[in-house]
């Protein structure tokens, strides 16, 4: 899987693309987790290249989603494919993360200019 | 869509899972299997396959592990046959989906989605074998 990092103001922002799974899922958490321990505390995840994640990727994910919420920051996931969007609502990942269509929209909810849905 | 089957030997070893998922795919695409249902498949014996190798043994190195993909009567099955001791992965409790973020657990995600995923599962002890059946209709 590769992972593209990019900076939109404070917000890190990883494209993913491939498959987060059991051989990619702990390179995806270290670099994650990471930034979390740098002080970094606004995350953007893009998953419009993601076309598979079991839950391997699924716990990195959860586990990032926990990190920033213990330190008051935010994650946002942008452009899931609807297979991904399927795995992610039957493990009630949408009731605790903010899952958005676009980039766009999710760079807005960093700036504050939307409340999502 | 096209009935058939293959049967595919794995180490039990998690870099596997890839060629498992390969091999999966390509089955697929040979017998016309819609996306939707294949990817429910491919995903499910990605977790139940991961699950084993991890709990399944008490030495996972140097064992083997078969799984057979067929299609018939308008049904994906997946067969997962190990001789792993004796473990029902359907037995692994869910996940409390309904917490709030800081309460939810990592465990039995993987478990969860095979149970969603899937519509019929069985377990069963054959001797030394654990055989897991998934079925998943064709829509």
């Amino acid at each position: 899987m590769q992972i593209h990092e990019d900076q939109q103001g404070d917000v890190q922002i990883f494209a993913l693309a491939g498959q987060l799974d059991t051989s990619t899922a702990a390179a995806f958490e270290s670099r994650l987790l990471g930034k979390i321990e740098a002080g970094e505390r606004r995350m953007l995840i893009d998953c419009a290249g993601l076309r598979y994640v079991n839950s391997a990727g699924l716990k990195v994910m959860l586990l990032a989603a926990k990190r920033l919420d213990a330190a008051k920051g935010k994650l946002v996931l942008c452009a899931l494919t609807p297979s991904v969007l399927m795995i992610f609502e039957m493990i009630g990942f949408n009731n605790i993360m903010q899952i958005v269509p676009t980039r766009e929209e999710a760079l807005r909810l960093f700036r504050g200019e939307e409340t999502p849905a | 869509m096209h009935e058939g089957s293959i049967t595919i030997r794995l180490a039990t070893d998690l870099r596997e899972i890839e060629r498992l998922n390969e091999m999966v795919r390509r089955f697929g695409k040979l017998h016309e299997i819609p996306m939707r249902s294949l990817y429910a498949l491919d995903l499910a014996l990605d977790e139940v396959v991961t699950n084993t190798i991890l709990h399944g043994f008490e030495q996972p190195d140097g064992h083997e592990l078969s799984v057979r993909v067929g299609v018939a009567g308008g049904e994906l099955h997946g067969e997962l046959v190990d001789e792993g001791r004796e473990f029902n992965p359907l037995t692994v409790p869910p996940p409390n989906l309904d917490a709030p973020l800081r309460e939810r657990r990592v465990g039995g995600l993987g478990m969860h989605l095979v149970r969603t995923l899937m519509d019929r599962l069985d377990y069963r002890r054959e001797g030394s074998k654990n055989v897991l059946t998934l079925v998943k209709r064709i829509c």
